[in-house]
C-alpha cells in the first residue's frame, strides 16, 4: 500500500537513517498492518486476531450507532460505552473518533474554516518550529517517511492551521506526533478538528505555554501511584519527579517512541475510554517496566530507573495483555477529579495561582455531549433550518466561545 | 580516550545538552555515545538521555548525558533535569543567529537550576555548514570568554570536535573533582555543589574505593 513517490525517497534516506535501521532492500515494500516499514515500532503483525465474521458484526454495529449517534449517547450511553471496551473496528476507528469526541459537529458547524486558516499567513516564529518538526515524527511510517511526501504537508497544515485557531496556544511539539496519528486515520480537515477536542476538551492546558496542565497531571499520577504502588516511595527516594518520565506518554499519548508506538497508542487515547485510560495505562506500564522494588534496588540512581522505563516490556506492547492489565485497575473519573482537587489545592498553597484554568478537561464522550446540550438545547422540529451554517447557531457558538475565553483570562 | 566496559568506573559525571529547537543537541549526544547521525532524528519531547564511559588518565570515567527538549515551551520542566548536573553543552546552530541570540537566556536558566560550579561550554554546531554561518566565530568565542564558558565549534554530521567538546567538559568536571577532593580529603564524600548533587551517587563516586587518582 505503499504511494509512490514514497518508496524512492524512502531507499535515499536509508543510509541516514541510524540507530533504528532494520530495513534495507526490497522488504521496504512491506509494511505491517499499522502501515509501519521497520523501524522500533514495526509490529511485524499483518493481519488482525479477531475472526473475520465478529469484526464484520461489531462494523454493524458500530455503523447503526452511527446513523443515530445522538439517541445512542443520550438514552444507551452504558452500551456505547460497552461497545468502546470491547475496541473500536480499525476500520471504523476514524469515523468512531470523530464521533466520540464530537469533531465531527464542529467540523461542520465551521464548513470552510480549515481553508480560510490555511490560507492565513501564520506566524513565522511557529511556522519555523512547525518546519523543523516535520521530517522527526514517524520517519519509519509509509505517510511519513518521504520529505516533503503528503504526509508531511498534511502535517504542516493541521499544525499551522492550529496556531492561527488558537493564537493565544501557538504550537507545542508534542502535538506533530498527536497529529500524526491523527493522520494515520483520517484526512486532513477531519484531523484538525479532532487534535483541536483533544486539545481543548480531553487534555486542555498540555501544550500551553507553562506546561502547567501536565505539571498538574503528574502530581495527580504520582498520588495514584502511591495508592497502588510502593514503586512510588522509590522514584519518591531517587528524587524523580513524575514530570521526568510522565511527560513523553501524556503529551503525546503513547504515540512517542519511548512510549507504546502508534501502532498501539490508539489504545490509550481517551476518545473511547476517556481520559482515564491515560493515567491507567501510564500506571501498568510503569508497573510492569519497572518490576518489584526488589528488582528496583539494582537501579542505583534517577539514571538508572529512567534507563529502565525507557525500554518497555514486550508484554506490554501487546494489546491483549493492555486491555486486561487495565481494565481491572480502580482508576475512576471521579477518582482523578478528587486527586486534582487535592493536587490544585497543594499546587496553590506551595506555588499560587495558575494560569490554566483547571476545571475544564472533559473526560469523555458522555461530557462532552452534555456541554453541548446545554450549549445548545435541542430545538424544535425546524432546528435543522436554524443549524445551517451562517444562522443562528454558528452564531451563538461564536458567542460562546468569546465568552469562554473571557472566562479562562 | 578509550572506551570500557560500561559497569567499570570510578565517577559519574552527569551532563546535560541544552538549547534551542533543532540545533543538533540530539545528534551530538548519538554522535558521542554511539558514532551515530541521524537526519530525521525525532523532536525530543521531554528528555533523552545515553551514556558513555571514557578514560581521563588512569580513572574511569561514565558521562551521563542528558538531552533537553529545546522548545521554551518545555523550559517549565526542563528545570527537573538539571538537578545533579555538573556539566553542560550548550549548544547552538551557527547557521542560525536566532539560536545564538538567547544563549544568554539559556545560561540564566541553568544558573538558576543546576549549581554554581557546573562546568558550561559554549557549542556552536554545524560547522559542515561553513557556507551558511551567521555566527562568526570570534563572536561567539568572546561571548564565551566574557563569561567565563568554554566554547568550541562541532558538526554532529561529519564528527569534527565532537569527541573534544565531551572531552574537555569531563576533564574540566574531573580537575574540579579532584581538587575538591584534595581539599576534603578526609571527608568520604565528594560532590561538586550541595548535598543534593552527592545523594544520588551523581558526581560523586561510585565507591570509594574505586578512586585511583
Amino acid at each position: 500500500s505503499l504511494m509512490s513517490g514514497t518508496l524512492e525517497s524512502l531507499a535515499d534516506d536509508v543510509s541516514s537513517m541510524g540507530s533504528d535501521s532494520e530495513i534495507n532492500g526490497l522488504a521496504l515494500r512491506k509494511t505491517d498492518k499499522y502501515g509501519f516499514l521497520g523501524g522500533s515500532q514495526y509490529s511485524g503483525s499483518l493481519e488482525s486476531s479477531i475472526p473475520v465474521d465478529v469484526a464484520r458484526q461489531r462494523e454493524l454495529k458500530w455503523l447503526e450507532m452511527f446513523s443515530n449517534w445522538d439517541k445512542w449517547l443520550s438514552r444507551r450511553f452504558q452500551k456505547v460505552k460497552l461497545r468502546c471496551r470491547k475496541g473500536v473496528p480499525s476500520s471504523l476507528r476514524a469515523k468512531a473518533w470523530q464521533y466520540l469526541s464530537n469533531s465531527k459537529e464542529l467540523l461542520e458547524q465551521n464548513p470552510g474554516k480549515f481553508e480560510e486558516l490555511e490560507r492565513a499567513p501564520g506566524d513565522p516564529k511557529w511556522l519555523d518550529v512547525i518546519e523543523k518538526d516535520l521530517h522527526r515524527q514517524f520517519p519509519f511510517h509509509e505517510m511519513f517517511a518521504a520529505r516533503g511526501g503528503h504526509g508531511q504537508q498534511d502535517l504542516y497544515r493541521i499544525l499551522k492551521a492550529y496556531t492561527i485557531y488558537r493564537p493565544d496556544e501557538g504550537y507545542c511539539q508534542a502535538q506533530a506526533p498527536v497529529a500524526a496519528v491523527l493522520l494515520m486515520h483520517m484526512p486532513a480537515e477531519q484531523a484538525f478538528w479532532c487534535l483541536v477536542q483533544i486539545c481543548d476538551k480531553y487534555l486542555p492546558g498540555y501544550y500551553s505555554a507553562g506546561l502547567e496542565a501536565i505539571q498538574l497531571d503528574g502530581e495527580i499520577f504520582f498520588a495514584l501511584l502511591r495508592r497502588a504502588s510502593p514503586l512510588a516511595h522509590h522514584l519518591r527516594r531517587q528524587r524523580i519527579d513524575p514530570v521526568l518520565y510522565i511527560t513523553q506518554w501524556f503529551m503525546c499519548i503513547f504515540a512517542h517512541r519511548a512510549g507504546l508506538g502508534p501502532p498501539l497508542s490508539h489504545f490509550s487515547w481517551p476518545h473511547d475510554r476517556s481520559v482515564k485510560i491515560i493515567f491507567r495505562v501510564a500506571l501498568v506500564l510503569l508497573r510492569h517496566t519497572l518490576g518489584s522494588v526488589e528488582k528496583l534496588r539494582s537501579c542505583q540512581g534517577m539514571y538508572e530507573t529512567m534507563e529502565q522505563l525507557r525500554n518497555l516490556p514486550q508484554q506490554c506492547m501487546q494489546e491483549d495483555f493492555l486491555v486486561h492489565e487495565v481494565t481491572n485497575l480502580p482508576v475512576t473519573e471521579a477518582l482523578i477529579e478528587r486527586e486534582n482537587a487535592a493536587q490544585l489545592k497543594k499546587w496553590r498553597e506551595t506555588r499560587g495561582e495558575l494560569q490554566y484554568r483547571p476545571s475544564r478537561r472533559l473526560h469523555g464522550s458522555r461530557a462532552i455531549h452534555e456541554e453541548r446540550r446545554r450549549q445548545q438545547p435541542p430545538l424544535g422540529p425546524s432546528s435543522s433550518l436554524l443549524s445551517l451554517p451562517g444562522l443562528k447557531s454558528r452564531g451563538s457558538r461564536q458567542k460562546l466561545e468569546k465568552e469562554r475565553q473571557k472566562q479562562e483570562k | 580516550m578509550g572506551n570500557r566496559k560500561e559497569e567499570d568506573y570510578n565517577f559519574v559525571f552527569k551532563v546535560v545538552l541544552i538549547g534551542e529547537s533543532g540545533v543538533g543537541k540530539t545528534n551530538l549526544l548519538s554522535r558521542f555515545t554511539r558514532n551515530e547521525f541521524n537526519h530525521d532524528s525525532r523532536t525530543t519531547i521531554g528528555v533523552e538521555f545515553s551514556t558513555r564511559t571514557v578514560m581521563l588518565g588512569t580513572a574511569a570515567v561514565k558521562a551521563q548525558i542528558w538531552d533537553t527538549a529545546g522548545l521554551e515551551r518545555y523550559r517549565a520542566i526542563t528545570s527537573a533535569y538539571y538537578r545533579g548536573a555538573v556539566g553542560a553543552l550548550l549548544v547552538f546552530d551557527l547557521t542560525k543567529h536566532q539560536t545564538y541570540a538567547v544563549v544568554e537566556r539559556w545560561l540564566k536558566e541553568l544558573y538558576d537550576h543546576a549549581e554554581a560550579t557546573i562546568v558550561v561550554m559554549l557549542v556552536g554546531n554545524k560547522s559542515d555548514l561553513s557556507q551558511a554561518r551567521e555566527v562568526p566565530t570570534d563572536e561567539a568565542r568572546m561571548f564565551a570568554e566574557n563569561n567565563g564558558l568554554l566554547f568550541l565549534e562541532t558538526s554532529a554530521l561529519d564528527s569534527t570536535n565532537v569527541e573534544l567538546a565531551f572531552e574537555t567538559v569531563l576533564k574540566e568536571i574531573f580537575a574540579k573533582v579532584s581538587k575538591q577532593r584534595q581539599n576534603s580529603i578526609r571527608t568520604n564524600a565528594i560532590t561538586l555543589g550541595s548535598a543534593q548533587a552527592g545523594q544520588e551517587l551523581g558526581p560523586g563516586e561510585k565507591r570509594a574505593c574505586c578512586i585511583s587518582l
